[in-house]
This record gives structure tokens, sequence and C-alpha cells, in this order.
């Protein structure tokens, strides 16, 4: 139940910790395209980063995966956010919560078919 | 194999607390698969022993793993062991056994980390007496492209940094190598597997 309780956990906060940081860091004015080659960059060395620390406490795959998935897609899409000027850190923040909390959803339904089939 | 030993020689002060997570995780569904285990036992890739934990008590186990310093640190744990247990520095792509040597052989993450899996898998096959049963948990090649797109980005930096490989088709593996595959349970997605195989 606790490591059920993580898993959200870990895709949220990694999702929100991602978006924000890649707001942070990447500068509003470059190009859509290359900010979203940019976030996706900057998502993929954050996810490492997550992985070292995550993964001996709750699980290698169990991390993994959904770091993985998380670093590609928030990182891409907030990269791609970041350029436009309307959007904040809080907005994108949530973008990234959101959509760590929706992949963790498709794993937890995934592993559900997979493990019971 | 001397960089692959070198590499666990070096891992094995911190494999405990690397595979701390995955252990908590994989307590229970080790314990049911390893309920399958009888008679003479082998224990591929040994490591640390983090999975005797797991075993049922009162087997005869050869415990055998490449590197000297996973066995050193599995001292402990082999002693606690209520059964006979023995240790071997042995590579698993060329026991040493005579043929038909053991009733089970076990493998726990293994087979991610041979050189040749197919080979390794060979050589099981031929330690393994004819009625006997390959137990084998690990993780494998998902067939969902997210998962595998995962798995095979990460799979560069694990075999550069500890020689594993998480890329591996492990159950067409062993069926290349001549077993048949009795049961095949998922563990995590369809990532970590619980196998038990026959030699056909």
């Amino acid at each position: 139940m606790i490591f059920k309780i993580a898993d959200f956990f870990i895709g949220t906060f990694s999702g929100g910790a991602m978006a924000f940081c890649i707001h942070m860091i990447i500068p509003a004015e470059i190009n859509m395209f290359l900010g979203m080659f940019l976030g996706g960059a900057v998502g993929m060395v954050m996810m490492l980063a997550m992985m070292l620390v995550l993964m001996p406490l709750f699980g290698a795959f169990e991390v993994m995966i959904p770091l993985h998935i998380n670093g590609m897609l928030v990182g891409m899409a907030s990269g791609m956010l970041t350029t436009l000027s309307s959007v904040t850190s809080n907005h994108l923040t949530i973008l990234g919560a959101l959509i760590g909390f929706s992949v963790s959803i498709y794993i937890y339904f995934s592993n559900k078919y997979l493990t019971q089939s | 194999m001397n960089s692959k030993k070198q590499s666990y020689d070096r891992v094995a002060k911190v494999f405990d607390f690397l595979r701390g997570g995955d252990m908590r995780r994989w307590n229970p569904h080790q314990k049911s698969l390893f309920e399958k285990l009888q008679g003479n036992v082998l224990y591929v890739g040994t490591g640390t022993g983090l999975e005797t934990v797991n075993f049922p008590p009162n087997l005869n186990i050869t415990a055998i793993d490449l590197s000297f310093q996973m066995l050193e640190r599995s001292k402990t744990r082999v002693e606690k062991y209520p059964g006979h247990m023995n240790r071997c520095q042995m590579d698993a792509e060329t026991t040493g056994f005579r043929e038909n040597s053991f009733d089970t052989v076990v493998t726990v993450c293994v087979l991610c980390t041979v050189k040749h899996p197919v080979p390794c898998l060979k050589e099981l096959k031929r330690v393994l007496k004819p009625e006997g049963r390959l137990v084998m948990f690990e993780h494998v090649l998902s067939r969902n492209p997210f998962y595998a797109l995962a798995l095979k980005t990460m799979s560069n930096l694990t075999e550069m940094l500890e020689g594993t490989y998480l890329d591996r088709h492990t159950v067409n593996n062993a069926e290349k190598a001549g077993f048949e595959i009795l049961s095949h349970k998922n563990v995590y997605l369809d990532i970590v597997k619980a196998l038990v195989a026959k030699p056909v």
C-alpha cells in the first residue's frame, strides 16, 4: 500500500519538479522548437539525478519507467510552453504535476492488467 | 569476463543499498516462486545473498557467483540459511559441474548480466537433471513501446556502469537454449517476471 502511494507521489512530484526547473533554466526568448528540444534534454538529465536518489528506496524499475516517460513528456511540453510569455512557473508546475500523475495512473492500470492476466 | 568480474567486485560495497527497494518490492513474489525449489539446488549469481531469506528451509544449495567480493559479503546470509549452502566463485557460462548434477537451478537477475545468455542457459541445462526445473526471477524487455524505449535508453547506461542489460529477451532465450516455459508470471508490468522452465 505504501509503495502504491509512493508510486503516485513519485510521478506527480517528479513531473512538477521537472516542469518548474525547466521554466527556471530555459530562457523564454528562444524559439519554441529549440525550447522543446532543450526541455527534453533537461528533463532527461533531471530524470537521471532523481533516479539515483529514488531507485534504492523505491525499486529500480518502478522508479525508472515513470521518471523516464515524465522526463520526455514533461520536459518537451514544459520546454515548449516556457517560450510562451503568458505561461508562468506556477502554470507549468501544475501542468507537469498533472502529466506526472496521469503517467502514474497509466502505469498503475497497465501493471494491474499485465500482472493479473 | 574479467572486466565484468571487476565491475561486480567494485559494486559489491553498495550492492545491498542499491537493491534495497527492489527487495522490499520483490520479497513476497520471490517467496512464492522459490517454493518450487527442491533437492540439490544451484543458485546462480548469488551476489550478496539477498534472496536467501526467501528460500524455503532444508535445501542443499550450491551458490555460485563470478565476483569474490560479492561472495564475501554473502557469508553472513549464507551462514544464517536454515539448510545447507556452500559457495563457489564460478562463471555461470562455464560452471565446471558434471552433467545432470542439480534438481533445480535458480537465477535471480542473472540472465540480464551474463555476456552470452543463450550459451549460459545451455550450460545451466547441461548441469540440470532431465526432470529438473529452471526457476528464474528476471527482468526482460517490455513489449510496450513506451516502456521498451525507457529500458533501451537506460540499458546503455547500466551496461556501462555495472554490466547489466535491460533489453534482454530472456523468455525467447530460454526457449532457444532448449527449455520449455511451464509457468510465466508478470511481477511488475511485463518487465519483471517469475518463470519456471523444464529442459526438453
